[in-house]
């Protein structure tokens, strides 16, 4: 009878522990097992009232009865009818002095007496309208360690066919318009930094593979004295003829991944050295240019296409009737970029579509529309095969407009290509800021 | 002896009766627990993909505008931060519960969200992202199933009402939101009026903006004059308030024997074609119709622009037949822009039989919802979450269902 009794006497400690254990191990409502994230829901309402910053104006315009009930409307109908709320305006108090409360409650907008069991919150930094609106660009190359953009701007080289604007207030104008968007800038100020980006040094130790080379000369190219303009690597002295250099440049823009810009006119036409061709001029009385022709362009297509040297002077532009518009793409990117040149221009020195499988190259981008097999300015990507996988190697930008150059055209085709994108920020933190509280809970039970 | 025998025998089997009835109560404890746990765990991983698919665009970025399947999958707009989705992703996520139709002369297969006559949006299959291929590039394949909707949160109901005079039209516009009215929010309206021309000749239209406030119930009426009742019409809104809005559209046609249904052809080049109604759904008495097709674009302060289309006019004309070799069996026009809008085409069989559809490029520019993944209807146990979201301006509920796939018990 003894064993009994201690058993039952175990039983009851067992049971009196079950029971005080059971006080502990409570286990959680329903609605807390698999909750509906309120701080995020809350975020992210608030992200919707202010994403026209209709929400930053209820904040700095506490009288406004007009605009709070508009909020408090969009408040109620964004939120699903189970959800109760509470939204909040604090200032922030900055100048804080000692004792003094850090926020100041301002206004409130609720549409409960209290928010139920379960609740969270989400905070949100509304900033005064007073304050600049900033755009961040995306800079080329950001992700993948290049992006640098050469202006030739040598000091040693007269442009032709830029009537109105010096090369150097062009290399400026581009600059400006360009620098944004590229992780490197650097104006190449003689045509010995020339030499020595073709030679495959860098100036100043940026990235010079798949960089941005844009000639501001119009349709004279800078030529390096020296290496660069002699016999078999510049000079076809057989044909008495510069084209040999376009031909290397070619080269050097697919070995190192370039994209070679011409801005204006027939590309490439004339080579300038003003110290090397002080004695020539190009036929129109501009000393320090030497004409080197068609046969320029034909050398430098051949050069990039890896193609063998053969000089040929037939010329290949064409100059398609009436004016020529601006691709779609391009328009529409003009309202992107806020750059916005003339839509339709003459293009005397478009480029043939039979370039294109001649040199296997592939237009990635239309500044302006095709016109009877004419593109009067495009961007080309030259097209490889490695292992049977192809890639593009090398590009060419060419505007063959009418002069006087529109550096615009050449900032839009290049933007249009590469397609930075712009960063609009949504009211900068600088300046007056008020805190927004959003608290939001669920009707019901647990 | 015996007494002391018996003793232990009964103390001994009251002992183990009550260990294992305490065991029995103590496990069952536990047990909730663990299932509670698993239920806390899958809630969890939900609010994790909901948040891993509206805040990553993807890899390629640009892939939803691309023919090519993402290598990483998700929804973002890569031109935004925080909560902003690509209204073109979105078109490319393969219906649930689709109802594709079938265009021979192309023997292609379309995906099909339809709102009502003319108010469709057809993708071609095989272009689309699915949901097993999405399950596997967010790493859920064969543990969680999932569904994804995304549903306006400002509905824009509009309803033909009896006017005061005869010659008038009178629309009445109801602007809710999820939970309530919107209340004297701004509504800012197109009026697209088709007028027939004689057979053979192309449909020409015109167009009326204008703009008016909803009332303390969220309804405001339109009233247009001198309506010729023999027209086709399409009538848009956008309501917009606080930060909110959405769009509502609604119309009526002449003639509905023979239209216009545009596929989409090519995401990339955005090429569109124009297929005879006839050669997909069939019916009664077919006829040749002409087209005249226009591209408008949503500006930020709700009206509407104008985009070309192929060519600098901006409007593409020509004329459908059915029964046609596919050769000539329907007309091709390309989108040229990277922005959503609408697709406007208008058609007509003679100067009183016309009509006209529509088709969003891009899902929101016609508010339409998205519903995409499995079917969560039949799982033990479904967690949900839900974030607010805007596509390309227009204000959307964004809602994931998860359920594990690996067995989820449920209590009670």
């Amino acid at each position: 009878m003894m064993r009994t009794v201690e058993v039952l006497i175990i039983i009851i400690i067992i049971t009196g522990a079950f029971i005080a254990s059971s006080q502990f191990a409570v286990l959680p409502w329903p609605r807390q097992i698999s909750p509906i994230n309120l701080r995020r829901l809350a975020l992210t309402t608030l992200q919707i009232l202010d994403s026209n910053y209709d929400l930053s104006r209820a904040a700095f315009d506490l009288g406004n009865d007009t605009l709070w009930d508009g909020l408090h409307v969009a408040l109620s109908a964004a939120l699903p009818p189970n959800v109760l709320y509470n939204l909040t305006i604090y200032e922030v108090n900055t100048s804080n002095p000692q004792g003094a409360t850090l926020y100041n409650s301002l206004r409130s907008i609720s549409n409960a007496e209290n928010l139920g069991v379960t609740s969270d919150v989400s905070s949100y930094l509304a900033t005064s309208s007073n304050v600049t609106f900033n755009v961040t660009p995306e800079r080329i190359g950001e992700h993948s360690g290049d992006g640098t953009l050469y202006i030739l701007n040598c000091s040693d080289t007269n442009s032709w066919w830029t009537a109105g604007y010096t090369s150097s207030s062009l290399a400026t104008d581009l600059y400006n318009l360009l620098s944004p968007f590229f992780v490197n800038t650097i104006f190449v100020q003689n045509t010995s930094q020339l030499g020595q980006l073709l030679n495959g040094t860098a100036l100043s130790g940026e990235t010079f593979k798949n960089a941005v080379v844009v000639n501001t000369f119009g349709e004279a190219v800078p030529i390096p004295d020296g290496y660069y303009s002699s016999t078999g690597v510049g000079y076809d002295s057989p044909n008495n003829s510069y084209a040999l250099y376009c031909y290397t440049l070619g080269q050097k823009v697919l070995q190192y991944n370039w994209t070679w810009v011409s801005i204006v006119g027939y590309p490439l036409y004339y080579v300038g050295n003003t110290a090397k061709f002080s004695n020539d001029q190009n036929g129109w009385g501009i000393y320090g240019i030497k004409q080197v022709g068609p046969a320029a362009l034909n050398a430098f297509l051949q050069g990039l296409d890896n193609q063998t040297y053969t000089f040929s002077s037939t010329s290949i532009t064409g100059n398609p009737s009436g004016v020529m518009y601006l691709s779609p793409q391009a328009v529409e990117n003009c309202n992107y970029y806020g750059i916005y040149p003339a839509p339709y221009q003459t293009a005397s020195r478009s480029l043939p579509t039979s370039i294109i499988t001649k040199y296997h190259l592939n237009v990635t981008t239309k500044i302006f529309d095709t016109v009877d097999n004419w593109n009067p300015g495009a961007v080309y990507r030259h097209e490889i095969t490695v292992n049977g996988t192809k890639f593009f190697k090398g590009g060419f930008l060419a505007l063959g407009v009418t002069r006087t150059p529109d550096i615009r055209l050449t900032a839009l085709g290049l933007l249009s290509d590469y397609k930075p994108r712009n960063y609009a920020s949504d009211y900068t933190e600088y300046g007056v800021s008020r805190l927004v509280i959003l608290q939001l809970g669920l009707l019901g039970g647990v | 002896m015996a007494s002391a025998s018996v003793d232990h025998m009964v103390s001994i089997t009251i002992f183990l009766a009550a260990i294992l009835l305490f065991s029995n109560i103590f496990s069952q404890t536990i047990q909730t627990a663990v299932i509670y746990q698993q239920h806390r765990s899958i809630a969890t991983k939900c609010s994790a993909v909901l948040d891993s698919l509206l805040l990553n665009p993807g890899n390629p970025e640009y892939w939803a505008l691309e023919d090519s399947t993402p290598s990483t999958f998700g929804l973002q707009d890569p031109e935004f931060k925080q909560y902003h989705l690509n209204p073109f992703a979105l078109m490319r996520l393969m219906p649930a519960n689709d109802n594709p139709v079938y265009y021979p002369q192309l023997n292609t297969t379309y995906s099909n969200i339809t709102r009502g006559f003319g108010q469709s949006l057809f993708m071609p299959y095989n272009k689309l992202v699915n949901y097993s291929t999405a399950s596997m590039l967010l790493g859920l394949n064969n543990t969680y199933g999932f569904s994804l909707t995304l549903t306006p949160i400002v509905s824009v109901n509009i309803a033909e009402v009896e006017p005061e005079q005869p010659d008038q039209l009178k629309l009445r516009i109801l602007v809710v939101g999820a939970g309530f009215p919107l209340a004297g929010a701004p509504l800012n309206y197109c009026f697209f009026m088709v007028t027939g021309r004689a057979q053979g000749s192309y449909p020409a239209y015109s167009i009326k903006y204008n703009a008016t406030f909803t009332d303390d119930a969220g309804v405001a009426y339109v009233v247009f004059n001198d309506f010729d009742r023999q027209s086709s019409f399409l009538f848009m809104a956008y309501a917009h308030l606080g930060g909110l809005t959405g769009i509502g559209y609604y119309g009526d046609v002449t003639y509905r024997e023979s239209f216009v249904i545009p596929f989409i052809s090519n995401f990339e080049t955005g090429e569109v074609i124009l297929a005879h109604s006839w050669d997909v759904h069939a019916g009664d008495n077919p006829a040749e119709i002409a087209f005249n097709a226009t591209f408008v674009l949503l500006n930020t302060d709700y009206t509407f622009r104008e985009m070309p289309l192929d060519n600098v006019t901006g409007k593409v004309v020509g004329k459908l037949n059915y029964g046609q070799d596919p050769q000539h069996a329907y007309a091709n026009l390309t989108i040229n822009t990277n922005s959503s809008g609408i697709l406007i085409v208008t058609y007509s069989k003679s100067a009183k039989d016309t009509g006209v559809v529509i088709m969003p490029w891009g899902i929101s520019s016609l508010a339409f919802p998205v519903t995409f993944g499995g079917d969560p209807s039949n799982q033990e146990w479904v967690a949900t979450d839900i974030r607010q979201v805007t596509v390309n301006e227009i204000a959307y509920q964004a809602k994931l269902s998860l359920w594990s796939l690996e067995g989820s018990q449920v209590i009670g």
